[in-house]
């Protein structure tokens, strides 16, 4: 079973030229959520995963994804 | 959708609060230290009504604040930012570790009473003061954590 959740939120937020409060302000969300969800602290919910795909406009696998 | 400005608001505030959140709890916990310190005989004097009451009132301020994040003037936009997903999963930890640490006290103060006897209400009053105070502490350390850069 993986037991991580890794992400490229950082990543791809980079390339998208956004600061986390940019992108908190895309998803409607603190910029202490993106924060934590960049540093693997938390794991978001399937709500945020989706809210957090449409706004870097990625597919969710692509921002997430298990590490095995 | 939040503005900029309510994101940069809700950021300090939140940061504020997870400042604020250990202090309380060392104030709290160095009331009841005080307290017991003075020791409340029968509590029937004027000065342990006010004594109690003042803790009850602390109690239960500090209870609705960890509840539901405090700042209860702010705008429901703002209050909304701060009570994010990441807020209730460390609020919930919080409780958690609360309610853990108010158990161990119950079942510490039993086995003191059978050999110190200990009135109700210093058994609530101790329940209830380790239980908030634990919740406060692991509330306030995850809230920390969480406003760290990586």
């Amino acid at each position: 079973m993986a037991e991580r959740l890794s992400n490229r939120l950082h990543d791809l937020r980079a390339e998208r030229d956004l600061t986390q409060a940019a992108l908190a302000e895309l998803v409607g969300v603190s910029r202490k959520t993106i924060n934590t969800v960049e540093n693997g602290i938390f794991i978001p919910s399937t709500l945020l995963a989706l809210k957090l795909a449409r706004a870097l406009g990625r597919p969710v696998e692509e921002i997430f994804s298990l590490d095995d | 959708m939040p503005t900029a400005d309510d994101i940069e608001t809700a950021d300090r505030l939140t940061r504020r609060r997870a400042r604020m959140l250990p202090v309380l709890a060392i104030i709290f916990l160095t009331q009841q230290a005080s307290y017991f310190a003075s020791v409340v005989e029968d509590g029937t004097r004027t000065v342990d009504h006010v004594k109690i009451g003042a803790w009850l009132v602390l109690s239960i301020v500090m209870l609705l604040a960890l509840t539901t994040g405090g700042f209860w003037f702010k705008p429901a936009r703002i209050r909304a930012l701060m009570d994010d997903e990441v807020t209730r999963a460390n609020r919930t930890e919080g409780f958690r570790i609360g309610f853990l640490a108010a158990m161990i006290s119950a079942i510490v103060l039993y086995f003191v009473t059978l050999f110190e006897p200990v009135s109700g209400r210093e058994a609530i009053h101790i329940v209830m003061t380790v239980g908030l105070a634990a919740a406060l502490l692991r509330f306030g350390s995850l809230e920390r954590r969480a406003l760290k850069d990586g």
